[in-house]
């Protein structure tokens, strides 16, 4: 009778202890449980130690690694090179502006516009929160930051003119419509801004090579009121620069678009580029290597000292006649594949408007072992953003042009020439306009294939006499994609001319 | 008075007459077995009496009266009804081949299909074993009417694209997957002889799963065992080879040197092959690349049942290589299983199943530009295998584009295997409060570990090809070791945790009442353990080859400064489901889900999902009782708002998470970034499901059931382009998901079943089934109101398009209208850029005198308009035959696999090309110069219509007789050919080529194509 009892208070015990057990199974979760925290930092929670500025600063740097296309095109649209690339409609858009027949809707366009705004959102993260903590060394980093914010807005202002202004705030989702144009010439005053705060809070030298110097700021300044022709203030700051004695020229020309070359006193500043990482086709601006290089290179080649590539960004005849018979930098600059070919047995194929000449600062060379496919777009060579030669003819143009000096103008561009012909006997004696047309020819000479040609030849009122196709009053801006307009609210009025 | 005594004898003799009552008792059996059927139902027709059987197929029922009828009722067996006239009454009963009774999964329970309210198919397990599919969803193609399933490769282990009335979404389209009750998202791991059934839920009723339920639920149930059964074993082996389903006709050595000559004479170019007459026939690149390959499968399950458990214990291992690559791309599988349940108390049921497989999968670049067929169509026919060094030839420098290399040395230094440990497991208790109260609760769980490993040997094709990993042949066998080895491990976790009340009446036998509350908890995480790189690997062997044994390695996940958890989602959901039947004949079932998850935005955790669905069985009523022609009538219909949660996870945040990589010093310097922009509202994908069916029976013997169904989605979730200014385009940063797009699907399922036995040894089997589709998007809310995606050519815009007014992934592209025949037809034509004689002509859409992207129109889409399956067996003495087949109409392929430079091979259907006025009115002329023939038009857009034999098979059971005193219970040999013939149009290798893409599917880059099979194989039962 008890075990009976028993039994049954145990099978009234586990009856129990279920519909307890599935009661509290309903009540067991609350709808906390579906909060979940993301492991990555949000926008809000960062900048929270130096780790996390130093981070962001890094991201910010990155940007710059996607101005090969910026640097390939002032090349492109101006009367050094020509598109080339496999065939007629290679790349749509680098063709239409080869031949100045670009219209609002151009892929190439549209994706300077979108990578400079990027570089200047990532900037612009870190500022934002500039006052967040404070820490040692901290104005380095703002310094640094504000270079780059002023480098992308060059870019800018020099491509497309009028264009939004974001100081210290990233431009947020949903804001895009109450951007209006800004007028280059507010552009250019937060230019001026960021590069004078840089200059003066930047060291002359810096331990990790790639870092923006004090020098960098002032030769960025220079150029900016150079292009402004704010002649008197491009001197004054270039003279800072040439006097701090940081920078010189180094004797042959022939090593400064090497790998050796990389990183030396000639770099003002360098655009950094490796080839250790992995790139393909499906993100072009995360490569970290140098696509311009890969693109501009010797196509099907096959021989010593070069690699190949897809025959873009070819110099035409006039370039190389523009040079001297006995001007060194002519072959060191533009290389004659035929002359090449015969004297080493190369062989090489021919693309579109082959020429017979390619960019030889910037092609592909013998790559190296730990270089990772494709490589075609992971191409090292560093750009030489800045180049003291650049800054020795900036200067002598201010003080020409501006009537300030010109023995001192004379003097800085037979620095340049007696560098490139190693004697004096090739110096300029001109003044006056002479010296002016003289400084202009030693820009394209020394300069040539590094991307400034197009936008010398604008700012300088040359361009319509010197490139086919080029309407006055139209083609010295290009314009905004007609998307872009689209997409922020279709608020912005068009460049003239487009 | 006298006439009430008259009239109380009269009723007092005919009680004692007709009102004998008599105790029945007796034993209830299975027909086929002999075993006792414990749990039957037996009751007397129109009363309240009734019992039901014991553990030994005992019951008894007192004073029944004689003459009245005793109903024999039992889950899945044909209910028999025997009229009392003794007092023992035992009686066997057959398993129940109406489909009527047939038992159909709804979610958290089960339902006679009589009752089903909603649009539920079911593929049961013998159809499951005469197709023999190397993965599930190949047994779903052809067999339930809404369900299309394409194969995203022909590839062993390959994923197949499920999708169930529709394109609901232009993200994930993926239905829910459940295996008793546990989420899986790969089907590659489940073994298809431990399938019992499939239930596919295509409609509201889908619901249940509230925001999981919009691209539809399909829920499969693994064999468990039975009681009381004794120890029976069940075994299957098969093999045979497979090849190609097709080659593409190339041209051979000598007609490919010949248009190449044409071709650049017509570009005065110096022709590249001066001496044609030596050349032969060439290389036969896809004989090559094609090769005969192995399968084979073999399996066991041992079932066994006592009193109160039953055990189902099986294990399988399958080898399946590819028809290209031989060894290098193959799939091997074991899997385990054990499924255990018991009766702890009389009342409380423990169910466990439990799941380990093994996966080892090698694979080849396919469908690709530079893939391996894509090669193996682009080579030139004039270079050979190898050259006289006996080394792999080299791709021409020139000619091929810096894609297409010596497919076979590409195969050749492929090295790759993905491996997966995978754990499922699932326990449940089932506890029977009351007669008519249950609770329920399981805990399933999904462990699995993805170990990847490839090896990327020093190789060099040929100049400049983007496959390259060192400049030049020399390098090859130079000191430096630029080979890599890549190893990475990924963890992937999840379980789910439900718990509902069962509440089962039935009221006055007529009020059929079955309600449901429960909840259920769901949590899934992917997280990174492993990425890294070896540079200079060392070894002789792949196996050999590892991160640790190269010269210097990489870790990938200690650079990237990124958290290592890739996804965390959980769900909460409480729901509730009410089912009524008003005398068996006016169903109603009425579900509402309240679903939370963390995918969605802050404003949008937690969402209501009410569906509905009712049905009135015709067939029942008084005016169709006795029919003999109509013997099952009902009409149906549901409606209801269900939802898709398969969006990524955090997108309501911004997060620094994007990529942010610079070089200091010669070294990648790791910082960090803002990832993609945030959309704080972001919700589920809404959709609102109409259904109206109805299904017939007729004679007994055909089964006939139509669907009408519109089904529209809103709230897609898009990413629509943003202003450039907002800096999207930066690394590892990308555009918000916004909810702005909806898409409509529409269409009727007719599905009919027809069995027939003809005298003893004849009995066949017919099921034809077809369904029409028509996919139109309605809306699109990006600024530009187009998505865009897919890729055709090399540097051409993207072909596909997502537009309001179209079917989803349209092909938006130039329109063609003949050839020009000579320089008249050119000039009166609109400008077209480098248009010659022989070249194709454009329309001019829009009539502005100029030819180009603004004349694209709507050129076709990858959507079939109708799918239709067609399976015939039939059963004749100890021989057994089926057939299924499978067709597809109006969907289109983008014929994207031909390199189109100077020195590319070509299909044979270049031969038909114009050289000269009049000779050709639809196929352009040869030339290396640059003419517009390349560019994206309907030139390149092919009918893919098809009808495929998917499988025949001709079996034959060894008699009872040969086999008395072996032991064994069934003996089966089997021949079958999968894929045997396929009937289409389509130029390509396979017409059902699709990565499966919603915006840039259909698109063909050298497909690998679906295996022809050729098996042999048994099954033998002990």
């Amino acid at each position: 009778m008890l075990i009976f009892k028993m039994k049954k208070m145990k099978k009234l015990y586990i009856k129990i202890s279920m519909i307890i057990i599935s009661l509290t199974a309903f009540t067991a979760c609350s709808d906390d449980f579906v909060n979940v925290d993301s492991n990555d930092v949000t926008s809000e929670d960062f900048f929270n130690s130096e780790e996390d500025y130093q981070n962001a600063l890094i991201g910010a740097y990155d940007l710059l690694q996607s101005t090969w296309i910026n640097a390939m095109l002032g090349e492109i649209a101006s009367d050094n090179t020509l598109a080339g690339g496999e065939s007629a409609t290679d790349v749509i858009g680098i063709q239409e502006i080869d031949d100045m027949i670009h219209t609002p809707v151009n892929n190439d366009l549209r994706g300077i516009w979108g990578l400079m705004f990027a570089g200047i959102n990532r900037t612009n993260f870190i500022l934002e929160f500039q006052d967040k903590i404070d820490f040692s060394g901290k104005n380095q980093i703002i310094a640094q930051a504000r270079f780059l914010r002023a480098y992308y807005y060059f870019e800018l202002v020099k491509w497309f003119g009028d264009v939004p202004l974001a100081i210290d705030k990233q431009i947020l989702f949903g804001e895009e419509s109450s951007y209006e144009r800004s007028p280059a010439s507010e552009v250019y005053s937060l230019i001026e801004q960021d590069l004078m705060f840089a200059s003066d809070n930047l060291p002359s030298v810096q331990t990790e090579a790639g870092r923006v110097t004090k020098g960098a700021a002032q030769a960025l300044l220079g150029k900016a009121y150079l292009y402004q022709d704010k002649f008197s203030e491009a001197a004054q700051v270039l003279e800072a620069l040439i006097q701090s004695g940081t920078y010189s020229l180094v004797t042959d020309y022939n090593t400064i678009f090497e790998e050796d070359g990389e990183n030396n006193v000639e770099s003002v500043f360098e655009i950094q580029y490796t080839d250790v990482e992995g790139a393909g086709f499906g993100c072009l601006q995360c490569s970290e290597g140098n696509v311009a290089v890969g693109f501009s290179g010797i196509r099907n080649y096959e021989g010593p000292d070069f690699t190949s590539g897809f025959s873009f960004n070819v110099p035409v005849q006039e370039a190389y006649d523009a040079f001297d018979n006995d001007d060194p930098r002519r072959d060191i600059a533009i290389l004659d594949i035929n002359a090449w070919a015969a004297s080493t047995g190369a062989t090489f194929g021919t693309g579109n408007e082959h020429t017979g000449y390619f960019n030889r600062k910037y092609i592909p060379r013998t790559r190296s072992s730990n270089a990772l496919p494709d490589l075609n777009l992971t191409n090292p060579n560093n750009y030489r953003a800045i180049r003291y030669a650049d800054v020795l003819l900036m200067a002598a143009e201010a003080n020409n042009r501006g009537g300030l000096n010109e023995s001192k103008a004379q003097e800085y561009l037979n620095q340049v020439r007696r560098r490139a012909f190693g004697d004096e006997l090739h110096d300029v004696t001109a003044s006056g306009s002479s010296l002016t047309n003289a400084i202009y020819l030693e820009r394209r000479l020394e300069l040539v294939g590094e991307g400034h040609r197009f936008f010398d030849l604008v700012r300088t009122g040359k361009a319509a006499q010197e490139i086919n196709g080029f309407q006055e009053g139209k083609h010295e801006l290009f314009p905004i994609p007609a998307i872009e307009i689209q997409l922020a609210g279709n608020v912005w009025a068009q460049n003239p001319g487009y | 008075m006298r006439k009430l005594i008259i009239l109380i004898s009269f009723t007092f003799i005919t009680n004692l007459g007709f009102a004998q009552n008599i105790n029945v008792k007796g034993v209830v059996t299975d027909a086929v077995t002999g075993e006792t059927l414990p749990g039957v139902n037996v009751i007397v027709k129109n009363s309240q009496k009734g019992d039901i059987t014991d553990f030994d197929g005992n019951y008894k029922i007192s004073a029944v009266p004689k003459g009245s009828i005793l109903v024999f009722s039992y889950l899945g067996y044909q209910t028999k009804e025997v009229v009392v006239d003794k007092e023992t009454i035992s009686t066997s009963l057959e398993e129940s081949s109406e489909t009527l009774d047939e038992i159909v999964v709804i979610g958290y329970g089960t339902q006679r299909k009589k009752e089903v309210t909603g649009a539920v198919s079911v593929v049961g397990s013998e159809t499951i074993e005469n197709l023999k599919p190397t993965r599930i969803e190949q047994a779903l193609q052809g067999q339930v009417a809404g369900v299309n399933i394409t194969a995203s490769s022909g590839a062993p282990g390959a994923a197949s694209n499920i999708r169930i009335r529709g394109i609901s979404t232009n993200g994930n389209n993926n239905p829910l997957i459940l295996v008793d009750g546990n989420v899986i998202e790969d089907l590659s791991v489940v073994n298809p002889s431990d399938i019992e059934s499939i239930n596919v839920l295509k409609d509201a009723t889908a619901g249940i799963y509230g925001v999981r339920g919009a691209n539809g639920v399909i829920l499969i149930t693994t064999k468990s065992g039975r009681k009381d059964t004794d120890f029976k074993v069940v075994l299957n082996y098969y093999t045979g080879f497979q090849q190609t389903t097709r080659k593409i006709p190339l041209l051979n050595a000598t007609e490919y040197a010949l248009l190449a000559n044409e071709a650049f004479a017509a570009n005065a170019e110096t022709i590249p092959f001066p001496n044609v007459g030596s050349l032969g026939e060439g290389t036969d690149w896809q004989d090559e690349v094609f090769k005969n390959a192995l399968v084979r499968s073999m399996d066991f399950t041992i079932n066994k049942g006592t009193e109160k458990s039953s055990y189902s214990l099986g294990a399988s291992h399958l080898d399946q290589y590819g028809i290209v690559g031989a060894g290098k791309s193959n799939f091997k599988r074991t899997t385990l299983k054990f499924n255990f349940s018991t009766e702890i108390l009389k009342n409380l049921k423990l169910t466990t199943s439990s799941i380990f497989t093994n996966t080892k999968r090698k694979s080849l670049s396919e469908n690709a530009l530079g893939s391996v067929l894509f090669n193996a169509l682009n080579m030139p026919a004039t270079t050979t295998v190898k050259d006289d060094l006996g080394a792999y030839s080299l791709a021409p420098t020139t000619g091929v584009g810096i894609e297409v290399i010596n497919p076979i040395a590409q195969t050749e230094n492929t090295f790759n295997e993905a491996i997966v440990d995978k754990f499922s497991g699932g326990y449940g208790l089932n506890y029977k409060i009351t007669d008519h109260l249950s609770v329920e609760s399981r805990f399933q769980f999904n462990y699995a570990a993805v170990n990847s490993k490839y090896y990327a040997p020093e190789v060099y094709y040929g100049g400049g090809k983007v496959f390259n990993s060192v400049n030049n042949l020399a390098a090859l066998t130079d000191d430096v070791n630029s080979s890599t080895v890549g190893e990475s491990k990924q963890e992937f976790k999840d379980y789910t945790f439900d718990s509902f009340i069962k509440y089962e009446r039935i009221f006055n036998d007529i009020h059929d009442v079955k309600a449901l509350f429960g909840m259920s908890v769901f949590r899934s995480q992917g997280v990174n353990l492993r990425n890294e790189l070896g540079i200079g690997a060392n070894g002789t062997s792949f196996s050999e080859y590892s991160v640790a044994s190269s010269d210097s390695s990489q870790d990938n996940l200690a650079l990237a400064n990124r958290s290592r958890r890739f996804f965390d989602s959980r769900l909460l959901s409480y729901f509730s489901r009410l089912q009524y039947s008003y005398e068996g004949k006016y169903l109603l079932s009425a579900v509402i889900r309240r679903d939370g998850s963390s995918n969605f935005g802050p404003q949008n955790k937690f969402g209501f999902f009410p569906t509905g669905s009712v049905g009135w069985i015709a067939s029942d009523e008084s005016f169709l009782e006795d029919s003999s022609t109509i013997n099952f009538l009902k009409f149906r219909a549901s409606y209801g708002i269900i939802g898709n949660d398969r969006i990524a996870s955090f997108r309501y945040l911004s997060l620094v998470n994007g990529e942010g990589v610079y070089v200091f010093n010669n070294q990648l310097s790791f910082g960090q970034a803002l990832g993609s922009i945030a959309n704080p509202e972001i919700r589920w994908e809404k959709q609102k499901p109409f259904d109206v069916g109805v299904d017939i029976g007729l004679f007994d013997k055909v089964d006939i059931t139509v669907d009408y169904f519109n089904k529209k989605t809103e709230d897609l979730l898009v990413q629509p382009e943003v202003s450039g200014i907002l800096g999207a385009t930066a690394p590892g940063s990308g555009g918000p998901l916004v909810n702005a797009g909806t898409v409509e699907n529409e269409g009727i399922e007719f599905s009919i079943n027809y069995k027939e036995t003809i005298g003893e040894d004849f009995k066949f089997n017919l099921n034809y089934n077809f369904t029409t589709l028509k996919n139109e998007v309605l809306y699109v809310g990006s600024d530009t109101g187009i998505l865009q995606g897919g890729s055709f050519g090399v540097g051409q815009d993207p072909p596909s398009r997502m537009e309001a007014g179209f079917p989803i992934g349209y092909f938006y592209g130039l329109q063609t209208n003949g050839i020009f025949q000579n320089q008249a037809e050119v000039d009166a034509h609109a400008t077209q850029a480098n248009a010659n004689p022989g070249d194709i002509r454009f329309v001019d859409q829009n009539e502005d005198g100029l030819i180009n992207g603004d004349d694209r129109i709507n050129i076709g889409d990858p959507i079939p308009s109708i799918t239709m399956g067609l399976n015939l067996s039939f059963d004749y003495k100890s021989f057994d035959f089926n057939m299924y087949a499978f067709a597809s109409i109006g969907n289109e392929i983008v014929r994207n696999y031909e390199r189109n430079q100077p020195l590319t091979n070509r299909s044979v259907y270049f031969l038909d090309r114009w050289t000269g006025e009049g000779t050709s009115t639809t196929f352009p002329r040869v030339t290396t110069g640059s003419t517009s023939n390349t560019l994206f038009s309907d030139f390149y857009v092919e009918d893919g219509s098809f009808a495929r034999l998917q499988n025949i098979q001709l079996g034959y059971t060894f008699s009872d007789d040969s086999l008395m005193g072996t032991g064994i219970d069934k003996l089966r040999f089997y021949l079958s050919a999968s894929n045997l013939v396929t009937l289409t149009k389509y130029k390509g290798f396979d017409p059902t080529t699709s990565n499966g893409a919603p915006i840039g599917g259909g698109i063909d880059q050298g497909f690998y194509p679906s295996p022809k099979t050729f098996l042999i194989g048994f099954n033998v039962n002990f």
